[in-house]
């Protein structure tokens, strides 16, 4: 049977997790490593690269390659405005629609960038699986986190994420819950749990409340835009403003410096003092070096970790708690690393906090046991989650009327009564909202539709009632009756940030046409690396100290040096795209190579039948 | 109109067709979850009778329980039937809990059922309470005069304490309510108990009257407040 599998698509990394024999494991690439970069480049041939390939192309290809996707996953261009600068991609898009992302030649969705992600995810869990002797190693479903502030927009982007990476999404579940459940596998935690999440590019605070088994959430707040990404900016500010550049300067000068100034946060964590260093600024001689104090450092980024405590206090607030009456505290996220938000937090709740896991998989970890619960039909754990945001409806004057407060816990449904304002009206207007704010304008815009099929009536007489469910996804769905005829209405939704299924459809059917393409990636993958073993191999066998000795006993000089030519022509395309080349010269490489091989067989059985080593026969053939 | 509560209402089973009663949630025969269809109550629902006390940690642990039974992750594999009654029934706990675990939501849901005016119709005729609007007058007063006294460079911590004097006899109008509500509360279910069918609607009018009450003053608590938060937002 299939597998399936957690995973935490995070703004700056990305995991994938399964439970293995009974505990949840982070699936890791062949190199070992657990994080994937969620950073997607696509090459001039069309080929999609993501991950570390991806992170070195952003250096060289800054304006084919795509960060951050999360940040725009279910938003309009006119909630990026302020941002867009940063990114050395275009960000494009029609108001009051979803993003377009400019990756080399194409115009994606958020939703598609994330399916490149997800697709690699997926390649590497099912490699991990093969090479853990699994006999049939697909993964097709998944459960995907996502931060416990996200709205139904940006929660249904990440679904169909999902549906165009080939992935069955069974449950979207929040980030700081999934950490909960990460914690709750090895010990029988009892009472109140605050999660404190500081990711890459948001930050959520949830109030949990853990008692036979079951997981209640009870609150949740948080800020979609703020994490370790507003840190980074803070100093890369600072090296720019040094160096005399602006945010439109060069884009592959603006990701070193990016990469520098990362470099230095990651050090300001273990050192009281760290350097932003970056080569190679155009019109500078030496390397730009800036020194700074953790202190320094402190002061620069106090306002961030202040922001996230107001937050907290609304979480608690909304739970009914003090922050006294909190048992324990989990710390997850990369941005948790940093000394400052520990003892922030600590300060909060009046405890350490705990950060047993490592808070970077922590996230993925607890998909995989969700995963796991869905599939296996285990009962003993149980997550009870929350709708983030306040889900309401516009009425006469622009104001809100609210059907499903927020902090309920979901699946959770609300119901409300429309009628007509005209004789003979067949069709009412509705507009979905979700957030907090008195006023529709000011709050998140979910979608319109046109609720037709209304029995000609004099006005005020049809009584129809809508009915709005929000799943145990915090995904939102809308039906409609018509009391007095009791006729079901068909609701279509269009969503206002959000694919329609025929978007999906064609996106789907786009990716199926760049499957060939990212075939022909694969296959080109393999050819080098073929190559790269026969280069490798013979380059070994020419550096032997015996070799020359071997060589004037057994082959001809024009033999070995023919050899030497094959191997240069080789690798003199080895880095470029063109797979027939690189498959021609190292077949012709191959060949030239077939006499060496057996020679060197040769020497190596003689040797062995004599009962001396090969250094032994070197050593007497002198 | 007073709904029939003593006649069972039966829904058949969409799986084998058993007839079974509303307020149980798996079928009889087959053991699958019911579609939720026709309900009784929130309190049927939970297997409680209609008490204004309710013990909130009974109450969790029922929520807890039935959770267990009715979530949606416990129904990936099952037929689409069964999924969205598992839903439904998901949800409409979750509704159900939100309001029994608050004692001044279950009354008004308890009104509800009785046949009482609900909230919104209520609130659109009703006047203010006499006795309540010369307290509505002072704190009127009291408000006015924090205008004047930020124009007039009043330090803050004193306009604080002036809205502080306002909003003292508010809250404790709004303590003493509180006891009022308890002790009718106890008084409806001591008259559930007995089958004193007339004692308890006249307890139940009683208590909607003090609902009525009561959303004026945490209207009031709510507008000093507003006024409060604008005196932090000044200092800040």
């Amino acid at each position: 049977m299939s597998h399936v599998v957690g995973i935490d698509l995070g703004t700056t990394n990305s995991l994938v997790a399964a439970v293995r024999d009974g505990a949840p494991a982070v699936l890791t690439g062949e190199s070992g490593d657990a994080l994937l970069p969620s950073i997607v480049t696509v090459g001039a041939d069309g080929t999609i690269y993501v991950g570390r390939e991806a992170q070195r192309r952003l250096l060289t290809e800054p304006s084919r390659t795509v960060y951050s996707v999360k940040r725009f996953m279910g938003r309009g261009i006119e909630d990026v405005s302020d941002e867009a600068r940063w990114f050395p991609f275009a960000i494009g898009g029609e108001p009051g629609g979803v993003i377009r992302l400019r990756l080399g030649d194409r115009d994606v969705t958020p939703s598609e960038v994330s399916s490149f992600i997800l697709k690699e995810l997926k390649q590497r869990a099912e490699s991990a699986l093969a090479r853990d002797g699994e006999f049939d190693p697909e993964v097709d479903r998944a459960v995907v986190t996502v931060p416990a502030y996200f709205n139904d927009a940006q929660r249904t982007a990440t679904r169909d994420a999902g549906r165009l990476a080939g992935l069955d999404v069974l449950r979207i579940i929040n980030e700081p819950t999934a950490a909960c459940l990460a914690y709750g596998l090895d010990k029988r935690h009892q009472g109140v749990i605050a999660v404190y999440d500081l990711g890459g590019g948001t930050f959520d605070i949830s109030i949990l409340k853990v008692e036979d088994g079951v997981f209640q959430v009870l609150s949740t707040n948080g800020d979609t835009h703020l994490g370790g990404d507003d840190v980074d900016r803070l100093l890369v500010e600072l090296a720019l403003k040094d160096l005399g550049l602006d945010t439109s300067s060069d884009a592959g000068v603006l990701q070193a410096v990016r990469k520098a100034a990362i470099q230095a946060k990651w050090d300001l964590s273990e050192f009281d003092r760290a350097e932003i260093v970056v080569d190679g600024v155009p019109g500078r001689a030496e390397a730009y070096r800036r020194g700074i104090t953790r202190s320094e450092f402190e002061a620069l980024i106090a306002p961030i970790v202040s922001r996230t405590l107001q937050p907290c206090h609304r979480a608690l607030e909304d739970a009914g708690l003090k922050p006294e009456q909190v048992d324990e505290v989990v710390l997850v996220g990369g941005s948790t690393r940093i000394p400052m938000v520990r003892r922030e937090v600590e300060r909060l709740f009046g405890k350490t906090p705990h950060s047993e896991l490592n808070p970077d998989e922590v996230v993925a970890l607890g998909a995989a046991v969700q995963a796991d619960i869905l599939v296996s039909g285990r009962r003993e754990m149980l997550l009870l989650d929350v709708t983030p945001l306040s889900l309401g409806i516009e009425t006469m004057g622009g104001i809100v009327s609210k059907i499903i407060l927020r902090n309920s816990t979901i699946p959770a449904s609300g119901s409300e009564m429309f009628t007509t304002f005209v004789d003979n009206q067949t069709a009412v207007d509705i507009h979905i909202l979700q957030g907090e704010r008195e006023m529709a304008a000011d709050n998140r815009s979910l979608g319109r539709f046109k609720l037709r099929g209304i029995p000609p009536m004099p006005a005020g007489l049809p009584r129809v009632q809508v009915r709005f469910q929000i799943d145990a996804n915090g995904i939102l769905s809308v039906h409609a009756r018509e009391l007095r005829t009791n006729i079901e209405q068909t609701i279509e939704v269009k969503p206002s940030y959000g694919l329609t299924d025929e978007e999906v459809e064609r996106m789907l059917i786009e990716s199926f046409e760049h499957a060939q393409q990212d075939i022909d990636a694969r296959m080109l993958i393999d050819v080098r690396n073929e190559a790269e073993t026969i280069a490798t191999a013979t380059e070994k066998t020419l550096r032997r100290p015996d070799f020359d000795g071997i060589a004037a006993a057994h082959l001809p000089p024009a033999e070995v040096a023919a050899i030497r030519t094959a191997l240069a022509d080789l690798a003199a395309v080895m880095a470029g795209d063109d797979r027939e080349a690189i498959r021609t010269r190292s077949d012709a490489l191959n060949d030239r190579t077939r006499h060496l091989a057996e020679v060197m067989m040769n020497w190596t059985v003689q040797a062995a039948l004599a009962g001396r080593t090969a250094d032994d026969v070197e050593a007497k053939g002198r | 109109m007073q709904p029939d509560t003593s006649a069972v209402q039966i829904e058949p089973c969409r799986h084998c067709g058993t007839d079974a009663p509303v307020d149980v949630h798996f079928c009889p025969r087959c053991d699958r979850i019911l579609t939720l269809g026709r309900h009784g109550d929130y309190f049927m629902f939970f297997g409680l009778h209609r008490r204004l006390q309710v013990d909130l940690r009974d109450l969790e642990q029922r929520f807890r329980m039935l959770s267990r039974q009715f979530h949606p992750d416990y129904y990936y594999n099952a037929s689409s039937t069964e999924r969205l009654a598992s839903l439904e029934r998901a949800s409409y706990l979750n509704d159900a809990f939100r309001t029994l675990r608050d004692p001044v939501e279950r009354l008004e849901y308890l009104l509800k059922l009785e046949g009482f005016a609900p909230k919104e119709a209520r609130q659109s005729f009703e006047k203010a309470p006499a006795d309540l609007l010369e307290k509505v007058f002072e704190l009127n007063e009291e408000l006015e005069a924090i205008p004047e006294m930020r124009a007039g460079g009043a330090r803050p911590e004193d306009i604080e304490a002036r809205l502080a004097r306002a909003r003292e006899p508010i809250e404790s109008s709004l303590a003493e309510h509180q006891r009022q509500v308890e002790r009718l509360m106890a008084q409806h279910d001591t008259e559930f108990e007995a089958g004193d069918r007339e004692g308890r609607h006249r307890t139940l009018e009683a208590l909607q009257r003090l609902l009525i009450e009561r959303t004026y003053l945490t209207n009031l608590i709510a507008i000093v407040r507003r006024e409060s938060g604008g005196e932090a937002a000044a200092q800040a």
